[in-house]
C-alpha cells in the first residue's frame, strides 16, 4: 500500500498537476495574510476554512490523474480495499505538505503577530491550535475530494458539482445558528472555537464530530467504489 | 477459480452485460474466450481478474496472485519503462532487489532493454503491451488474465506469449485469455469458452479434427514438385495464387519454419499438426485471412 501510495504521489507530482492547487492555496493565503497582523489561532482557524476546498480540489487532481486503467491495474494487483486506501493515504500526505505550508507562511508574511498581551495565549498555544484546526480539516477534505473523484463521479461535471455543494456547504451550514451543523465538518465550528479557550470537552467534540463526518464520508467513498473500478 | 453464478450489469438500471455464469478453470488449464466485439469478453475477464465486482452471484477461489494484461495498456503516465515497472513490482509486495531483478528478467525477454529509460507516453502501440505483459509477470501469477494479449506485439513478442502462458501453467497456474485474431491456434489444448448475448457456453473443442490455414511461399520453378509433395504428404492444397505482395500472416511464421522467396503462394489446409488444435475458434471469433483463403 505504501508502494502504491508513494507511485500515486510521485505521478501527481511529475504530472505538474500539483502546481494548480499549490498555487490557489498561495493565493488563499496570501489574500488572507495581506491585510494585517492577526493572533496566531485566529489566524489558523480561518486559513483552514480557505484551505478546506483547496485540499478537497487537490485531493480530486492527486486520484485523477492517474488513467482509469492503471487505477485497475493497482486494484488486481493489491486489491480493493488496499488501493482506495493508498488513494488516501497520498492524499493525505500532499495534504500534509499543504497544511506545513499554511502554518508556516503567514511567518515571513507578516499575517500573526508572535506579541503577547496580557491574559493572551502563548505563542506556541496559538500554533498548537492552528495545527489542530487544520489537521480537523484536511481528512475531512480528502474525504469530500475523494467523493469528488472520477473513479465515483465518472464525470468532471459532476465532481465538481461535488467539489463546490462542499464548499459552499461547510460555510453556509457552519455558520452560528445553522439549522443542519451537523451535516458538513466542524471547520468554521473550529475556527470560531480558536478565537477563545478552547474547553477540553469542546476540544473533544469537536474532534469526535469531525472524524465521525470523515468516517461516514469514507464509508460512502468505500460503498460507491464497490462497483466502480 | 470459479464464477458462480454471475451476473453483472454496470448501472443499476442497465442492462445484464453478463447472465447466470457459472465457469470453473481449475489449476494448470488454459481457457480462451471467444466472442464478437462488445459480446464481453473483456467483462468476463474482468471479474474473473477482480477488477470488476459481480452484480450477483460470485467469484470463488481466486489465486492470491493475479497478473492481468488489460488490452490496452495506460501508457499515458510520467514514468520511465523501468521505473514504471520497478515500482510495480514493489506495489506487487516484491523487495527492492527482488523487484529489479524480475524487472531486468522481463524487460530482457520481452526485447524492451533498449526502451528502459523511455518514457511510457512516446512507446508505440506494441511496446506498451510488452510494458503491460511484463508488469503482470513481475510476480509469477497464479491467476494469469490476458485480454487481447496479442494485439500490437511483433512477431517475436508473440510468439513469446504461448512460451509464457506454458510456464504459468506449469507452475500450477491458471490462465484466461481473450482473442479474436484466431492467435489461440498456438494454445493446443485449451478450453474454449465462447460469450454470446450475455451467456458464456463452453465449445468442444474438436482436438485433431481441426484444420488451420497456412500460406506458403515457393518458387515458381518448383510449384507443381511442392504442390505434389504436399499432396502426397496428406495435406489440401486450397489454391495457388501469384506472390506478388505477400498478404498479412495470420500468424506470421519464424523464418526457420521453411523456405521462403518469390514464387507461387500456396494455400495449404494442414492436418494433425499440433499447432492445430484450436484452428476452429476462428469460427467464432470472425473471419480472418486464413479463413478466407480456404474458401
Amino acid at each position: 500500500m505504501i508502494a502504491l501510495a508513494r507511485l500515486r504521489l510521485t505521478g501527481f507530482l511529475r504530472t505538474g498537476r500539483a502546481l494548480a492547487p499549490l498555487l490557489a492555496g498561495l493565493l488563499v493565503l496570501g489574500v488572507l495574510y495581506g491585510g494585517g497582523r492577526a493572533r496566531p489561532a485566529e489566524a489558523y482557524g480561518v486559513s483552514a476554512v480557505v484551505l478546506f476546498p483547496v485540499l478537497a480540489w487537490q485531493t480530486k487532481i492527486l486520484l485523477d490523474v492517474e488513467p482509469d486503467v492503471q487505477r485497475r491495474l493497482a486494484r488486481v494487483v493489491v486489491g480493493p480495499a488496499r488501493e482506495r486506501a493508498a488513494g488516501l493515504l497520498a492524499a493525505l500526505v500532499a495534504g500534509l505538505a499543504v497544511v506545513v505550508v499554511a502554518l508556516v507562511l503567514p511567518w515571513p508574511l507578516g499575517g500573526v503577530t508572535a506579541t503577547v498581551g496580557p491574559g493572551e495565549r502563548p505563542v506556541l498555544v496559538g500554533v498548537a491550535l492552528g495545527l489542530w484546526a487544520h489537521l480537523l480539516a484536511l481528512p475531512a477534505a480528502v474525504a469530500l475530494g475523494a467523493l469528488a473523484s472520477r473513479a465515483v463521479t465518472r464525470s468532471a461535471g459532476y465532481g465538481v458539482a461535488v467539489l463546490v455543494t462542499g464548499a459552499v456547504g461547510i460555510v453556509v451550514l457552519g455558520l452560528s445558528g445553522s439549522v443542519a451543523p451537523w451535516v458538513v465538518p466542524p471547520v468554521m465550528a473550529t475556527a470560531r472555537a480558536v478565537t477563545g479557550p478552547v474547553a477540553a470537552g469542546a476540544g473533544l467534540l469537536l474532534t469526535g464530530w469531525a472524524v465521525a463526518w470523515t468516517a461516514v464520508a469514507l464509508t460512502g467513498y468505500a460503498w460507491a467504489r464497490r462497483t466502480r473500478a | 477459480m470459479r464464477l458462480d453464478g454471475v451476473w453483472l450489469r454496470y448501472h443499476r438500471q442497465g442492462p445484464w452485460v453478463l447472465r447466470q455464469v457459472d465457469v470453473a478453470i481449475g489449476p494448470a488449464e488454459v481457457a480462451v474466450v471467444l466472442g464478437r466485439n462488445g459480446a464481453g469478453k473483456s467483462t468476463l475477464l474482468q471479474l474473473a481478474a477482480g477488477v470488476l465486482r459481480p452484480s450477483r452471484g460470485r467469484v470463488a477461489d481466486r489465486p492470491p496472485v493475479v497478473g492481468w494484461v488489460p488490452e490496452r495498456f495506460p501508457a499515458d503516465q510520467p514514468f520511465t519503462v523501468g521505473a514504471y515497472l520497478s515500482a510495480m513490482g514493489r506495489v506487487a509486495g516484491l523487495p527492492g532487489p527482488a523487484a529489479d531483478r524480475a524487472v531486468r528478467h522481463w524487460v530482457e525477454r520481452l526485447g524492451l532493454t533498449r526502451f528502459h529509460d523511455v518514457r511510457l507516453p512516446r512507446l508505440s502501440k506494441g511496446t506498451a503491451q510488452k510494458v503491460g505483459l511484463a508488469q503482470a509477470l513481475l510476480r509469477p501469477p497464479g491467476l494469469l488474465v490476458l485480454d487481447e494479449p496479442w494485439e500490437g506485439l511483433d512477431a517475436t513478442a508473440r510468439e513469446s506469449v504461448p512460451e509464457i502462458i506454458g510456464e504459468v501453467l506449469a507452475g500450477g497456474g491458471t490462465v484466461l485469455v481473450s482473442d479474436h485474431r484466431g492467435e489461440t491456434v498456438r494454445l493446443p489444448g485449451a478450453r474454449h469458452l465462447s460469450v454470446t448475448d450475455g451467456t458464456v457456453t463452453e465449445e468442444a473443442t474438436s482436438g485433431g479434427a481441426a484444420v488451420a490455414v497456412v500460406e506458403l511461399a515457393v518458387p515458381a520453378a518448383g510449384l507443381a514438385a511442392a504442390v505434389t509433395r504436399l499432396r502426397a504428404e496428406g495435406h489440401q492444397i486450397l489454391r495457388v495464387r501469384e506472390h506478388a505482395v505477400p498478404p498479412p500472416a495470420t500468424h506470421p511464421v519464424p523464418a526457420s519454419a521453411g523456405p521462403s522467396g518469390t514464387g507461387g503462394s500456396v494455400g495449404e489446409s494442414a492436418a494433425g499438426s499440433p499447432d492445430q488444435a484450436g484452428a476452429g475458434a476462428e469460427d467464432s471469433a470472425g473471419p480472418g485471412p486464413a479463413s478466407e483463403a480456404a474458401r
